[in-house]
C-alpha cells in the first residue's frame, strides 16, 4: 500500500508539472472525431434514423448514445494503456527501471499506483470528451448509481488486467509504439466499442470474448444507457473481473522473466 | 536534371536501406488501416439499411460498395500519412547531425526534400499498394470508363502526394518539434477529407477547409474514376484544383526553402533539436 501511494504521488507531480499534451491531444481527437463522424452520418446519411437490426443486435436504437459511450470507453482504455502498459518502459527509457529492481517493492502495487493516477487523470480528460459530445448535440440518459459505478470498477479492472501482459511484451521487446497501436486497433475491433461485436465474424466474435473489455463494455452500456440495475449485469460484471484478474495474474506470472530479459538487453530507445 | 536524379537515387537508397522490411512500415501502412478500415465499416453499418438510403447515398444500398468505397478513401490517406511519416523521419536528421551535411553538400535543396518524399513513399507503400491492387481485382468493385482512367488516378494519388511531401519537409527546415505533424496531421486530416465519411454529409465549413488539402481532390478523382467510372470531364473539376494546390505546394516549398536555410545560416540552428 505505502508503494502504491508513493508511486501514486510521484506521478501526480510528475504530471501536473510535465501534463503530456501531446498524448491527451493524440487520445481526446480520435474520440471526437468519431463522435462527429456518427452524428454527421447519423442525420446525412442514416436520415436520422438506423437500421431496424441495430436494436436487436445492440439492445437499443440510440446509435448516438450507442457510439458516444463506445467512444468515450476507448479513450478510457487508450489512456490507461498509455500510462500503465508503458509505466516499466518508460522507467526503464528514463534510466530507472534498474533502481526500480533493487528497492523491495512489490510490482502489483506499484502498478496499481501507476493505475490509479491515470483513472483520476482519465477521467477528468474523459469529461472533455463527454461535454464535447453533449456540446454537439448527443443527449445520454441518467445511468443507474450503482451498476454504473460497478460498470467503472469493472473497466478498471479490465483495462489494468489487460495491461500488465502488454508491459510485459514491451519490456522485452524494448519497443512500445507498434504493440500500443496494434493493441488500440484490435481492441478497438473486437471489443464492440463502436459498433455490436455481434456484426463481426463468428471466429473474430469469440477473440472478442477473450477480452476483458469485452464484457466491460456489456455492463457499462447496460448501465448507461438502459439504467439497467445491478442484479441484470451481475454476470457480465463477473466475466470481465475474472478475465481481468487472470490476465492479470498472467501478467504479473511473467513480469519477471520479462524485466531480467530487459535489463540483460539494456535500455533501447 | 541528372545532378536531381543522383540525389533522388541516393536518397531512395538510404530509404530502402532504413525502411525496407522493417516491422513499422508493414504494421502503420498495412495491418492498421486494416483494422481502422473494419472499425469504420462495421460503425456505419447500421446506419444503411434505413428507409429511403438509395435517394441519399447509392454508394451505401451494397456493402460492396461501401467497402470500397471507404478502402479507396483509407488507402489514398495511407498514401498521405505515410508522407507525414517521411517528414516526421526527416526531423531524425537533425537529431544525428546530418540535416546540417545534407545543406553544405552542392545538392539541389529541392531536389533533396523531394527525394525524402519519394523515397518513403516507394518504401511505406508498394506493399499496400499490391494488396490494393488484389482487392479490387478480386471483389470486382472497379468500374472504370475506360483503361487511361487508371493512369489519371494513379497520376492524381501520387503526384500531389508527392508535392504535399516536400512541403511537408521543407516546413521542418522552421520547426524543431515534429510532433505537431503528426497531432496535427492525423485525425484532422481524414476528417476534413472526407476519407471516412462522404463529402455531402459534411457542413459546408469543413467542405470548404477540405478543399485547402490535396488529399479531398485527390480522393474526388480516385472515387470518380475507379469506382465510378466518371470519364475525364467528370473529374475535370477536382484534377484542376490539385494541378492548382500543386502549384501552390511547389512555390511555398521553394520558398520556404530559400528563407528557412537563410534563417539557418544566421542562427545556426540545423543542428538543434
Amino acid at each position: 500500500m505505502v508503494t502504491a501511494w508513493a508511486t501514486l504521488k510521484r506521478n501526480w507531480l510528475v504530471t501536473r508539472r510535465a501534463y503530456p499534451w501531446s498524448y491527451f491531444i493524440g487520445t481526446l481527437g480520435p474520440g471526437i472525431f468519431t463522435v462527429v463522424v456518427a452524428l454527421l452520418s447519423y442525420r446525412a446519411i442514416g436520415g436520422g434514423r438506423v437500421s431496424a437490426w441495430f436494436g436487436a443486435s445492440s439492445g437499443t436504437s440510440d446509435y448516438l448514445g450507442y457510439v458516444t459511450v463506445g467512444a468515450a470507453a476507448l479513450m478510457f482504455t487508450t489512456r490507461m494503456v498509455l500510462w500503465v502498459a508503458k509505466a516499466q518502459i518508460t522507467e526503464q527509457r528514463e534510466g530507472t527501471l534498474e533502481s526500480q529492481m533493487l528497492t523491495p517493492a512489490m510490482r502489483l502495487p506499484y502498478l496499481l499506483g501507476v493505475a490509479a493516477q491515470a483513472f483520476i487523470t482519465s477521467i477528468l480528460e474523459l469529461c472533455c470528451l463527454l461535454g464535447t459530445a453533449l456540446l454537439l448535440g448527443v443527449r445520454l440518459p441518467v445511468p443507474d448509481p450503482v451498476s454504473f459505478a460497478a460498470a467503472i470498477l469493472a473497466a478498471f479492472v479490465a483495462v489494468f488486467g489487460l495491461s500488465i501482459p502488454i508491459s510485459a511484451i514491451m519490456i522485452s521487446a524494448g519497443e512500445a509504439h507498434i504493440t500500443q497501436n496494434t493493441l488500440f486497433c484490435v481492441v478497438g475491433l473486437l471489443c464492440g466499442f463502436t459498433f455490436p461485436a455481434a456484426l463481426l465474424p463468428a471466429p473474430l466474435t469469440f477473440l472478442g470474448e477473450l477480452l476483458p473489455a469485452t464484457a466491460a463494455m456489456r455492463v457499462l452500456r447496460a448501465a448507461t444507457l438502459h439504467a439497467a440495475p445491478i442484479q441484470q449485469v451481475t454476470g457480465d460484471l463477473l466475466i470481465c473481473l475474472a478475465l481481468g484478474c487472470l490476465y492479470a495474474a498472467v501478467g504479473l506470472l511473467v513480469l519477471p522473466h520479462a524485466e531480467r530479459r530487459a535489463i540483460t538487453r539494456g535500455a533501447s530507445a | 536534371m541528372r545532378h536531381a536524379l543522383r540525389v533522388i537515387g541516393a536518397e531512395a537508397f538510404k530509404q530502402h536501406r532504413r525502411m525496407f522490411g522493417g516491422p513499422l512500415v508493414v504494421f502503420s501502412m498495412l495491418i492498421w488501416p486494416a483494422l481502422q478500415l473494419a472499425i469504420t465499416y462495421y460503425t456505419m453499418l447500421p446506419l444503411l439499411e434505413t428507409p429511403g438510403i438509395g435517394e441519399r447515398w447509392p454508394v451505401a444500398a451494397q456493402p460492396v460498395r461501401l467497402l470500397a468505397f471507404l478502402a479507396t478513401g483509407a488507402f489514398a490517406y495511407m498514401f498521405y500519412f505515410s508522407l507525414v511519416q517521411s517528414a516526421w523521419h526527416f526531423s531524425f536528421e537533425r537529431i544525428s547531425g546530418t540535416m546540417e551535411l545534407l545543406f553544405l553538400s552542392p545538392a539541389s535543396r529541392f531536389a533533396l526534400v523531394l527525394a525524402n518524399g519519394t523515397g518513403a513513399l516507394v518504401q511505406n507503400t508498394w506493399l499496400a499498394g499490391c494488396f490494393a491492387v488484389a482487392a479490387a481485382t478480386a471483389s470486382g468493385s472497379l468500374h472504370v470508363a475506360h483503361p487511361g482512367m487508371y493512369a489519371v488516378a494513379a497520376l492524381a494519388l501520387v503526384i500531389p502526394a508527392l508535392a504535399w511531401g516536400t512541403f511537408l519537409n521543407s516546413l521542418l527546415l522552421f520547426s524543431r518539434d515534429s510532433a505537431f505533424l503528426y497531432t496535427l496531421l492525423d485525425d484532422p486530416l481524414w476528417f476534413v477529407a472526407g476519407v471516412r465519411l462522404p463529402l455531402f454529409a459534411m457542413p459546408v465549413v469543413i467542405k470548404a477547409i477540405g478543399l485547402a488539402f490535396p488529399l479531398t481532390s485527390s480522393l474526388a478523382v480516385l472515387r470518380g474514376a475507379l469506382l465510378d467510372a466518371e470519364p475525364l470531364s467528370g473529374v475535370a473539376g477536382p484534377l484542376g484544383l490539385l494541378g492548382v494546390l500543386c502549384l501552390l505546394l511547389v512555390a511555398g516549398t521553394a520558398t520556404l526553402l530559400r528563407i528557412g536555410e537563410a534563417r539557418a545560416q544566421r542562427t545556426g540552428s540545423m543542428q538543434l533539436y
